[in-house]
């Protein structure tokens, strides 16, 4: 565990810049979400665990965990876990290319992000429709 | 100059390196790759659930390979999870004791969240 902050001298130390710091970017924003949707994902799986236990235990318990998987409720945490899950995977395929020094320049981590985050949205569509179409 | 005390907790824990970073990076950079086949099922599956009844979700769920894929997705999800929350709590909370407890408690949800769905999942699967 790191633990930089124990003893009365860390106080006394400068701060590292921090968000506020610096101007707001697209890569930022990017990494900002890539935590977002990575927190969110361990909230909705064990949100969805809780469905799978309802529908393993029967019919009246698969009663009380059905909204998490119908209804407009069900739908929307349905379709924001798949989105963030698409969304958090590419995020991690851009870090496998950039971990590469690959796409590092302005343009090139500009389009990185652009991609990942339009990726992100097309994937989570094709996904809803193609599932839509498989029953 | 502070009295150097040795060892993470004492005194000198702010001024020794913690190596456990780069064995923590190394494992969220295998298990994401882990992730890409197994979350893309994982999202498939979950998704095929949406709406269907009782019936419909228990059979489509009680099927050997979603059954397989769902429960390998877990089994690398959460600790790759754990180890992400991991991060953001030694980011944000600063108070030592409250940290600590928030740290315990990520490890225990996450076994307790991936049990609860792999039991989801045998349960479904052995019924059929």
């Amino acid at each position: 565990m790191a633990n930089a902050d124990a003893g009365r001298q860390a106080d006394k130390r400068p701060l590292s810049p921090h968000l506020t710091i610096y101007k707001p970017m697209l890569t930022m924003a990017m990494s900002m979400a890539h935590r977002i949707t990575g927190a969110a994902l361990y909230l909705s799986v064990a949100l969805l665990a809780l469905y799978l236990l309802g529908l393993g235990l029967g019919p009246s318990a698969f009663a009380a965990v059905s909204w998490i998987a119908s209804g407009f409720f069900g739908y929307l945490v349905l379709f924001l876990f798949s989105w963030a899950a698409l969304h958090h995977l590419l995020g991690g395929l851009r870090h496998e290319v950039w971990d590469r020094g690959l796409y590092m320049d302005p343009k090139g981590r500009e389009l990185m992000v652009q991609a990942t985050l339009g990726g992100g949205i097309v994937l989570t569509l094709l996904l809803w429709i193609a599932s839509a179409i498989a029953g | 100059m502070t009295k150097f005390d040795s060892g993470r907790l004492g005194r000198g824990a702010a001024y020794v390196s913690d190596p456990s970073g780069s064995r923590h990076a190394k494992f969220m950079q295998l298990s994401a790759r882990a992730l890409i086949p197994l979350g893309l099922l994982a999202a498939w599956f979950v998704v095929g659930v949406a709406g269907k009844s009782y019936e419909a979700a228990h059979a489509y769920l009680g099927r050997p390979f979603p059954a397989i894929a769902l429960i390998a997705f877990v089994a690398v999800a959460m600790p790759h999870a754990a180890a992400g929350a991991e991060t953001i709590i030694e980011d944000y909370v600063h108070d030592d004791a409250l940290k600590r407890r928030a740290l315990a408690a990520n490890r225990w949800a996450a076994k307790i969240v991936a049990l609860a769905w792999v039991a989801g999942i045998v349960l479904i699967a052995a019924a059929k």
